[in-house]
């Protein structure tokens, strides 16, 4: 069946909306029921970290209703909100109340009262609950490991996962993460399994290498999430932990005891995500590495660089960026990290190597490539972006505007066409029966496209029954 | 009996030197723009005039440490500002606080000259934008008009204004300054002369002429003028950008002004912003001037300059009032309504001004004593309970440095103490103290 | 986005914290408000992840730093499960900091009566973000490649005060207003107990940030959460408290009377309320005197002015809509009339026969 050809305008809008998405979380968390989530606000620790993952305007009316022992009405509220930014207001007043933490009565706000507690509770310390996790006390023959250990062990868990993805399927033999990991890799979508042995990277695969590692934490956590329910654990236990983590202090061990049987059975996954540390598989310890502490951090500059950025935990240099975009399309990306040079072969044709730099260009084929991979344009352009070099933040636009709108036009080259699925109706006897046919195809609104000089036009799926009962009513010569 | 030409003329003569070699004023959060400019202007102490220099790799000129760090070369060059600081006189010093300045700027066509990258008419223009901003920050009493020399003529591009928005506007647009044809020198002074006359005599008159050109194209005898300058107290200032010519060092030395002739870019910034803080008034015993100031001049006594100035703070409107178009304050002794403050009334000319812009001037008033480096771990009687500098608690080195990499007004320990309340500092506050704050963290004042 | 900083200025003077807890009503002493101000410092640590925060005490006769995220002390506190762990190390190192210095203050007793240092406090803040601001740089590398440098994003100070306005640190006080300007650092205040003070409402007015006189004693932290937490982004959705009544006339040196009309050394800037012959500021070090012709000729000026500005005014009499309307009747009593215009205008600058009469020496 042909097709009928389309320009297509992309829309910009998806773009803006970026900025402004809410957490990855908390629209997961608005999915929940009210029970659930008032079990989870019952963890002050939880509390404190929803809190963290909130918009900055949403926090504030928090915090503004925090002290309150009554309700308040939403008019008193109101006026300390500028007129012209009410719809954010009200957006954010609307987010809250989807996650229950506020309650919306006869124009009278309030704070959810468990989450009140809880809150006011982390921020003034008490309670008896333990949600920031029982520290271990020092233990001077086997001292917790530090800081920098931390931070490359949880780099090498996660670079492994990410190298593992962006070099499938290139003949190369990285090493393997573990069997957990492939089943959440592959059951999350990101890696698909059908070519026989070796799983493949998808598209959507590709797509979440090129998000910042802070995102693509939570990415893999959501995918976690949706597994935990399918395995039966309790969602709100699972989620308990994952603040939990998000609140401790790096550097320092905890106990197990305190934790319950899901929470236990956690560990060996999070062990395998570069999360937690422990000393072995059985230790009744262990240790969040940064991976976990910044988990309820709004900002992407994980200090471990940033698993798609750094090679070395502590470079500064690193975690600024590293590419240089020129006009001519040259790539100059000093790195020796294979992981950040893998991810830019995605999209880059990269020739010399030297030890601390890669230079390709970025051509049609390599952006071709990318894009047939299910990468879009704006996606190469915010990786750009993100690890632009700090001599590249001089310029303003940072990015050369050629080399931004040919990426975009390649992607445009790529959407001329647009498949529509139909059937064409052709070898009329006359040309009467060929008007017959297509004005009554016209009437049903179902022509995609016509031709009178071949005597043929294309038709949409839903009109054929209609179009061919007309025709064998009418006893009209046609092919279709 | 009211002057001001009893500045001490021979002081800047014997500082010119040292002054010209250090940085101007800057703030301590350029700090970091002063260490590349440092790679830029390092070479004018060794080489000369732009033009005599070859092609110069400034890179090279950087020395690194022998661990590869540029520290040292940084340090060097924050201690020029502290020497420049104790070099300045201990005593109070008076400052012209009202200033009333023009900017001669040459509009002739040697300013299309390429000795300055890209041109002699882009950098100069640059320049200016800086100059004007920062001495409208110094001088927020002071207003500034700008003309052009071009063609022959003077050319008012802007009238007196003390709002510096409204100067840089009238610089902005360059292609109505597109430079042509000769410069006069005479015919520009006597407009800016003209528009000074009526000043009062406790502010300051200035003019500043950034001069590019070897020529000027006089309808008179320029002396004439020279002396009217002289008469009304008129201080000229040049920034030469070509060579020293007899007339333009001449018009300098006689009015009390200053003349330099720029070496190269970073030179020339060094000298225009010299006169950006205000000229100090200096001597109770009159001195007698240097350069051939006359003497009639070097005779009067030092509070001549002082008056009595009546002003006005003016009420502002609150914001509830009917609107009006652009008028927030009230004059008052005419309840006029003004626009903006500093200004003089329309209507009955009183100068208006708000009480922050008075304070804006105190610290040249009242300076922070420079602070000394202290030289090793014997000065520092508890070094346990000063660990850490006392205004920013970033702590102290505990080891001193090398002494190669100690230059002399540089504490090898990273201590800087206020003589007065006796507490250490690092460098980065002492900076910052003496250049933004004004004002002793330690002893408050 | 990085996390906003917020510098805390604390007056810690003993005696005015006495008095505080003693006026009525809404007393309020100084325990309550540690135990409240430190439930506030959380809340700002709890904010965002990013969040920087440094304290600083003003006690009498001296400023020191309580608690700063950039030096956290050595020791670190007890385990505790209950307790995130950056909140406990705020409140323990604060209380043990504040008992620490209120405890030498005893022991050195005398000088309880000394004003805060509130000054001190203040510039040390200033420095303390100066500092930030150049790390900040250098570790974002952009001064090195030549542009301007970066001023620290949403960074703020708060200064919390119970003491009326000390005359003497005046100057210093504007000198770290502008100061906070140039580091583009809005300053918040609130006065707790005590007169409103001009000082801190110049400060706030002056940096775009928001000045509280806290009335309602007893609901100080609903206060500083609601007016004060917000950082600088957002408030562009959020009001904050800002006051549209600013006294930005001066006080005369002399008799500390706010004047509309005053006179001005053009030496050291000092303001006088009436003519006087010689500056009583810098006299003893510049011999500053003024000229006769001109005490007459503003003497003569002065007389036509609508009310002698010696005469104290109400100094809150300024901008406030209503007060000027009680005012307006002593102002339609000056003469603006022709019989008074000509008065003003010899005294006038621009005039070409008071030009004439300055330059007869």
């Amino acid at each position: 069946m042909p097709s009928a050809a389309h320009v297509d305008d992309i829309d910009d809008k998806d773009l803006i909306q970026i900025s402004n998405k809410p957490h990855a979380l908390l629209p997961f968390l608005q999915l929940q029921s009210a029970t659930s989530l008032s079990r989870l606000y019952q963890s002050p620790s939880s509390c404190l970290s929803i809190f963290r993952l909130l918009d900055a305007l949403e926090r504030q009316l928090v915090m503004n209703l925090l002290w309150l022992e009554s309700a308040i009405a939403q008019t008193t509220l109101g006026v300390w909100v500028f007129q012209e930014k009410k719809k954010l207001y009200d957006d954010a007043l609307d987010m809250l109340s989807k996650l229950h933490i506020l309650h919306i009565h006869s124009a009278k706000l309030s704070l959810n009262g468990t989450f009140k507690t809880s809150l006011r509770h982390a921020i003034t310390g008490g309670g008896t609950t333990g949600s920031f996790g029982v520290p271990a006390e020092k233990d001077e023959k086997r001292p917790p490991m530090d800081v920098e250990g931390l931070d490359a062990y949880a780099l090498e868990r996660w670079e492994t996962i990410l190298h593992f993805m962006v070099s499938s399927g290139t003949g190369q033999n990285p090493t393997r993460p573990s069997q957990g990991v492939l089943y959440l890799l592959q059951r999350s979508g990101l890696m698909s399994n059908q070519h026989g042995s070796l799983p493949q990277i998808t598209s959507a695969g590709f797509q979440f290498l090129l998000h910042p590692p802070h995102a693509q934490l939570w990415d893999l956590l959501l995918q976690y999430l949706h597994m935990a329910e399918e395995r039966q654990m309790d969602l709100v236990e699972v989620l308990t932990f994952f603040f939990m983590l998000s609140t401790m202090e790096l550097g320092r061990e905890y106990l197990t005891e305190n934790l319950s049987q899901t929470q236990k059975a956690m560990l060996d996954d999070l062990r395998d995500y570069g999360l937690i540390w422990q000393r072995r598989p059985t230790s009744r310890r262990f240790s969040p590495t940064r991976l976990a502490t910044t988990l309820n951090s709004s900002s992407p500059s994980l200090p471990t660089g940033a698993s798609t950025g750094a090679g070395a935990a502590s470079g500064s240099q690193q975690q600024q960026g590293f590419i240089v975009l020129e006009t001519n399309y040259r790539v100059y990306a000093y790195t020796d990290n294979p992981l950040q040079t893998a991810v830019l072969n995605l999209f880059v044709s990269l020739k010399y190597r030297f030890p601390n730099l890669v230079v390709g260009s970025i051509t049609r084929d390599s952006v071709r490539r990318a894009l047939n991979n299910g990468i879009s344009a704006d996606q190469i352009i915010s990786y750009l972006i993100t690890h632009a070099h700090p001599q590249m933040r001089k310029f303003n636009p940072l990015l050369p505007v050629t080399v931004q709108d040919q990426i975009r036009l390649w992607e445009l080259e790529k959407d001329r066409l647009k498949s529509q699925e139909g059937y064409l109706y052709t070898s009329f006897a006359s040309q009467g029966d060929y008007e017959l046919v297509r004005d009554y195809a016209k009437q049903l609104d179902v022509v995609v496209w016509e031709n009178d000089a071949k005597r043929c036009f294309f038709g949409t799926l839903e009109g054929h029954a209609n179009i061919k009962s007309f025709v064998e009513r009418r006893g009209v010569g046609g092919d279709y | 009996m009211d002057s001001d030409s009893d500045i001490s003329i021979s002081d800047y003569d014997e500082q010119n030197l040292s002054r010209s070699k250090a940085k101007g004023k800057g703030k301590a959060t350029d700090k970091d723009k002063r260490k590349k400019e440092k790679a830029k202007r390092k070479p004018k102490d060794v080489q000369a005039y732009t033009w005599e220099a070859n092609f110069t790799r400034s890179w090279e000129t950087v020395q690194e440490d022998e661990r590869g760090s540029l520290q040292g070369a940084v340090d060097d060059w924050m201690v020029r500002g502290r020497r420049k600081r104790l070099l300045a006189p201990q005593n109070a010093i008076r400052r012209t606080i009202i200033r009333h300045m023009v900017l001669l700027i040459d509009l002739s066509s040697s300013m299309m000259d390429r000795d300055m990258r890209p041109t002699r008419f882009a950098v100069t223009l640059q320049y200016a934008r800086e100059f004007i901003i920062e001495w409208f920050d110094q001088n927020p009493l002071g207003q500034m008009a700008v003309v052009g020399m071009r063609a022959g003529v003077g050319e008012r591009i802007s009238d007196m204004s003390g709002n510096p928005q409204d100067v840089l506007k009238s610089i902005s647009d360059r292609h109505k300054l597109e430079p042509t044809g000769e410069p006069s020198l005479q015919n520009s002074i006597e407009m800016a002369r003209n528009s000074m006359n009526h000043l009062p005599t406790h502010s300051s008159r200035e003019i500043l002429i950034i001069f590019g050109s070897l020529t000027t194209c006089d309808p008179g005898n320029i002396h004439e003028t020279l002396d009217e300058c002289v008469k009304n107290k008129i201080r000229i200032s040049i920034v030469a950008l070509a060579a020293e010519m007899k007339i333009c060092r001449e018009l300098c030395d006689k009015t009390g002004g200053q003349f330099g002739v720029a070496m190269n870019e970073g030179h020339f910034k060094d000298l225009l912003f010299e006169i950006v803080p205000p000229p100090a008034q200096r001597g109770i015993i009159p001195r007698p001037a240097t350069g051939g100031t006359t003497a009639t001049a070097a005779a009067t006594t030092a509070n001549a300059a002082a008056d009595l100035m009546m002003m006005g703070f003016p009420t502002r409107l609150p914001d509830a009032s009917p609107p009006s178009l652009c008028q927030r304050f009230l004059c008052p002794r005419c309840l006029a309504k003004v626009c903006d403050v500093p200004t003089d009334c329309d209507i009955c000319g009183l100068m208006i001004v708000s009480s922050p812009h008075l304070a804006r001037s105190y610290h040249h008033l009242f300076p922070v004593k420079p602070y000394t480096a202290v030289a090793s771990f014997d000065a520092v009687p508890d070094p346990s309970a000063t660990s850490s500098c006392h205004a920013c608690s970033r702590p102290f080195p505990t080891t001193a440095a090398p002494p190669a990499n100690v230059g002399e007004g540089m504490s090898a320990i990273g201590r800087y103490r206020c003589p007065d309340c006796n507490t250490d500092f690092c460098s980065d506050c002492d900076v910052f103290v003496h250049d933004v704050i004004h004002c002793c963290p330690g002893c408050s004042k | 986005m990085a996390g906003s900083h917020l510098s805390v200025v604390i007056d810690l003077s003993p005696s005015q914290w006495h008095l505080s807890s003693l006026h009525q009503p809404y007393p309020l002493d100084i325990s309550a408000f540690i135990s409240q101000l430190l439930a506030f410092l959380n809340a700002h640590i709890a904010f965002k992840h990013e969040n920087t925060l440094a304290v600083f005490g003003a006690f009498p006769g001296k400023s020191t730093l309580l608690y700063s995220s950039a030096d956290p002390p050595a020791e670190t506190p007890s385990n505790d499960a209950n307790y995130f762990p950056p909140l406990k190390l705020v409140d323990s190192t604060m209380m043990h900091r504040i008992v620490q210095n209120l405890e030498t203050l005893t022991q050195n007793n005398g000088d309880d009566k000394a004003p805060s240092a509130l000054v001190g406090a203040l510039t040390k803040a200033l420095c303390y973000i100066n500092r930030l601001t150049l790390e900040f740089n250098a570790a974002t590398t952009n001064a090195t490649e030549g542009l301007e440098p970066l001023a620290l994003p949403d960074s703020r100070i708060l200064i919390l005060s119970v003491s009326p306005d000390q005359t003497a640190s005046y100057i210093p006080v504007m000198n770290s207003i502008f100061s906070a300007q140039k580091l583009k650092v809005t300053i918040d205040a609130c006065q707790i107990y005590g007169p409103d003070t001009v000082f801190l409402q110049q400060a706030a007015h002056l940096t775009g940030g928001s000045y509280i006189y806290l009335e309602r004693r007893d609901a100080l932290l609903q206060y500083l959460t609601m007016a004060f937490l917000p950082p600088p982004s957002v408030r562009q959705t959020i009001s904050v408290p800002t006051q549209d009544k600013i006294d930005f006339r001066a006080a005369c040196f002399c008799h500390k009377n706010i004047i509309d009309v005053g006179f001005v050394c053009s030496v050291c800037l000092s303001i006088f309320c009436q003519p006087v012959p010689v500056c009583s500021t810098c006299r003893q070090v510049l011999l500053t005197k003024f000229p006769f012709k001109t005490l007459q000729r503003l003497n003569a000026a002065r007389s036509s002015l609508p009310s002698s500005p010696s005469q104290p005014r109400n100094s809150s009499a300024p901008s406030s809509p209503q007060k000027t309307n009680g005012r307006t009747p002593s102002r339609t009593e000056a003469p603006l009339g022709p019989g008074g215009l000509p008065h003003s205008g010899s005294i006038s600058l621009n005039n070409s026969t008071t030009n004439g009469a300055i330059s007869s020496r």
